[in-house]
């Protein structure tokens, strides 16, 4: 495939590229991430905006854009969130955390970028997607009344797995 | 051989068209059109080894993937279109497991000679009441099973020519069970 240096905001080259090697597809899932991909770039969520070049490349791994939405707390603040897909997807959750410069202050969103929410672990289903974990997270942070870390914040970060989905979550609050 | 004889172009293009029409019935989980589909009780569609892996990854805890019902192998209605040519189960077929290994009791007392060799690959037939174990020890492969007479003599060529007797009427006995 050529490889086009090209800036992200491009989709149109990048989605012509998918769709040749959309074919060369064959495991399980590795097709439904294509088809994810697919429609996330056709139908993307309010505010969230796929790295789909990236994407294209290696699959295992997403980079996608967040913006804050209007009228919450985080309005005007960008966000990046990486997910990371074992060959179990989508019988296995995704890892997501936040990366980048901007973590989002969050009583459930560790500096690390780690994100405490059940779906992302116990309450996986494989009926979820990337869309609807980046819409949760979406509501996760518009529903935040007041911006501040986790109570237990620098302990967890100095003593945590780099994968969230090592920590065994405890989910006690889902009002914020 | 009817079915060499179906024409292949003709049925791409039946293919195509069905596409449309399928996409509304998507597997949940897949997000293809719902292969072996079946449906749960709560209303939701999906390729039956897409749910059966579900199934198994969380086995103490099974649930919709859509809407977290309650939800159990028994407990979902396999979906016949009336394009599909087998009405089978779904659930009878898909996914192939390994089926269960059976191994026959020893049966030492009638044939002093002919001990098991351990490890070796045993091909057992587990079909009613009848005795196999010389069967096995016929077609037993890997390592050669422990003679107990010393090759070259009397008793040894005796074994041999037993061996093969077992071994004719074994496979007699498959051609038996073939056109039965
Ligand atoms: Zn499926
Ligand atoms: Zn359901």
């Amino acid at each position: 495939m050529a490889t086009k240096k090209k800036p992200s905001s491009d989709q149109g080259s990048s989605s012509s590229a998918l769709d040749s090697s959309r074919w060369e597809v064959s495991c399980f899932w590795e097709r439904r991430l294509q088809k994810e991909l697919m429609s996330l770039m056709k139908e993307p969520p309010p505010g969230v905006t796929v790295d789909a070049e990236g994407a294209g490349q290696n699959l295992t791994q997403w980079i996608i854009q967040m913006d804050g939405a209007q009228g919450t707390l985080y309005e005007g603040e960008q966000f990046q969130l990486q997910f990371k897909f074992s060959p179990k997807y989508p019988f296995d959750s995704p890892e997501v955390t936040f990366i980048g410069p901007n973590i989002p202050v969050h009583p459930h969103v560790y500096s690390n970028g780690h994100i405490c929410l059940s779906i992302l672990t116990e309450d996986w289903s494989p009926a979820l997607s990337v869309q609807s974990v980046c819409l949760s997270i979406v509501s996760m942070l518009s529903s935040c009344k007041e911006k501040k870390r986790p109570p237990d914040n620098s302990f967890y970060v100095k003593t945590c797995n780099k994968n969230p989905k090592k920590t065994k979550w405890w989910y006690h609050d889902d009002s914020v | 051989m009817a079915a060499a004889n179906e024409p292949g172009p003709s049925r791409n293009n039946e293919e195509k068209e069905k596409e449309k029409d399928e996409r509304m019935f998507e597997c949940n989980i897949c997000l293809d059109t719902a292969r072996d589909a079946v449906v749960s009780l709560c209303g939701h569609l999906f390729c039956w080894p897409c749910l059966h892996q579900w199934l198994e990854t969380r086995p103490n805890r099974q649930v919709c993937p859509v809407c977290k019902a309650a939800i159990s192998k028994e407990k979902v209605i396999p979906l016949y279109g009336r394009g599909s040519t087998k009405q089978e189960d779904p659930r009878n077929k898909v996914p192939p497991r390994p089926p269960g290994q059976r191994s026959e009791p020893e049966n030492n007392g009638g044939f002093p000679g002919f001990g098991f060799g351990d490890g070796g690959f045993h091909m057992s037939f587990g079909i009613g009441a009848f005795p196999f174990g010389f069967f096995t020890s016929t077609f037993n492969f890997g390592e050669p099973r422990p003679s107990a007479a010393p090759r070259g003599t009397p008793q040894f060529e005796e074994e041999q020519f037993v061996s093969k007797v077992f071994l004719w009427v074994a496979i007699m006995f498959v051609c038996w069970l073939l056109m039965a």
